[in-house]
């Protein structure tokens, strides 16, 4: 398991989002960037909460999508970083933030 | 809202209004909070009083249905804002609820310690009622002196804390030759700008306001200047698989003036993707077109945006099927408002003198030869058809026996 698995993730709170029919889109404000995740990218953002890891999460995804675990931890941390890097995210110090 | 400027949607943008076009969703929501207002501008279309605004309590609930139903955008207006004591109440739980927001206001009570808090609850544009870069000619539409320089001062504040900023321009006969300044003045702050030709009748009918519109030919000048640009653009952004980012002009579809393949042959946004929400509660399909489909005092916005018999004839609607406009020539130049069309024309349906008009000026501008709308093509025909009908009974008298 990557090292990078036992970091929680939580919703950058600046964001402007929303989930409308499967997709969910989300707004920078401060760069009035709009972002679009897909299907399984929605179902990980609805479950991003401060509180999952990313082994958490990568758990879930295997549970409800056609995936095997490895899959689904190797995509959910790739998710996770590209995320992190466009500041959708930001890590929570030990987890345990409120949703 | 007529503007000058067209934005073309992101692709991720497109995708959105053709999803909520498509599943009815209510996209982006412009919600006025008060009518009470710190200016008395000549053109304005609403009456100042208060006729019991929602609560605090009561614009939570009604945001927690939007959010709910899919609502992303939420622009709040009046009126002036600032007005509501309640305001940063309303604004944070907007923000607790995931709302892109903006804010139309004259700025007149924007203060440092303000625009802090609006950085606080996420704002992310303000658009600012500026008519002219001379104090008098601006403060003579607003009635109050010095308000220009107030209203100017407010934007290097917004402007330091990163708020997006936008000038608004309503054109008019009393500042209709300002608006070079206006557009100066906006690339001097390096911020951009809307020029708005529509000047409305009350939201009551009453036509007040219309004593103050530009007449479609003084427009002339306006619409032959080739310096009117408007949103300067903005850099791309990287698209890949997994999120797909766009920087984009977001906003309102109907009021930034949004164009996208998804509107095709409906006559605006207006009850597709987007509504207004007055201070009352009273759910429009937009401001302009004021026919209430509901009351979020006595339903749910969900009931009213799904059921309402109103919205439901309004959705129905195609540009294709119009009687009049769905057979003009110049109907590529013409921004035609259903709403106006409504409260000028007296048909949701009709083309109405206004837009025929500046459709046929903005034709002649491209340099269509004499131009002219089926509306008034069908008025010539009718009035020639009168005339032949008139000679024919003079002839009658002319023959008959004496």
């Amino acid at each position: 398991m990557s090292s990078n698995s036992g970091v929680h993730w939580q919703k950058h709170p600046a964001l402007a989002w929303r989930e409308i029919d499967e997709a969910t889109v989300i707004i920078s404000p401060n760069e009035s960037v709009m972002h679009e995740l897909n299907d399984t990218g929605s179902f990980l953002w609805q479950n991003i909460d401060g509180h999952r890891s990313a082994a958490d999460l990568a758990a879930l995804l295997a549970d409800n999508y056609e995936v095997t675990p490895d899959v689904a931890l190797t995509d959910t941390l790739s998710l996770l970083e590209e995320m992190a890097s466009k500041k959708l995210l930001v890590p929570v110090a030990g987890g345990g933030e409120s949703r | 809202m007529t503007s000058t400027v067209a934005t073309r949607p992101t692709p991720v943008m497109d995708r959105l209004i053709s999803r909520t076009v498509q599943n009815r969703r209510p996209l982006s929501v412009h919600f006025d909070l008060t009518y009470r207002c710190n200016e008395r501008c000549v053109h304005c279309y609403l009456d100042h009083d208060d006729h019991g605004e929602l609560t605090t309590a009561e614009c939570i609930t009604v945001m927690e249905d939007l959010a709910r139903a899919g609502a992303l955008f939420l622009t709040f207006s009046g009126g002036e804002i600032f007005l509501r004591p309640d305001l940063y109440e309303i604004l944070a739980a907007a923000r607790r609820l995931h709302f892109d927001i903006s804010l139309k206001t004259n700025a007149l009570l924007v203060t440092r310690d303000r625009v802090a808090r609006l950085r606080e609850f996420g704002v992310r544009r303000v658009q600012i009622s500026v008519y002219s870069d001379v104090p008098e000619v601006h403060d003579a539409i607003t009635k109050v002196a010095g308000s220009l320089q107030r209203t100017l001062a407010a934007i290097p504040l917004l402007l330091e804390q990163g708020l997006q900023v936008k000038l608004a321009c309503p054109l008019m006969q009393e500042n209709l030759l300002a608006y070079r300044g206006v557009m100066t003045l906006a690339e001097k702050l390096g911020i951009p700008y809307v020029l708005d030709l529509t000047i409305t009748p009350m939201m009551d009918g009453s036509g007040g306001p219309l004593a103050h519109r530009a007449s479609v030919s003084s427009l002339l000048p306006v619409l032959q200047d080739p310096a009117l640009h408007g949103c300067k653009p903005q850099p791309g952004a990287g698209v890949d698989s997994a999120v797909e980012s766009s920087l984009t002009s977001l906003g309102s579809a109907v009021s930034s003036g949004i164009e996208s393949s998804a509107y095709e042959d409906l006559p605006c946004s207006a009850g597709h993707n987007s509504c207004y929400i007055s201070p009352y509660g009273d759910v429009f399909p937009c401001v302009q077109l004021p026919q209430a489909a509901g009351n979020l005092r006595r339903e749910r916005f969900s009931d009213i945006w799904y059921h309402a018999p109103q919205l439901e004839r309004l959705r129905a609607i195609r540009e294709s099927h119009l009687p009049v406009c769905s057979r003009c020539e110049i109907r590529s130049y013409c921004e035609r408002c259903p709403g106006l069309a409504l409260m000028e024309g007296g048909d949701l349906l009709g083309a109405y003198e206004r837009a025929c008009e500046l459709a046929e000026q903005k034709a002649r501008v491209a340099g269509i030869f004499e131009p002219v709308s089926a509306l008034h093509k069908e008025r010539q025909a009718a009035s020639s058809h009168a005339t032949s009908g008139n000679e024919f009974a003079s002839l009658a008298g002319d023959s008959s026996p004496n």
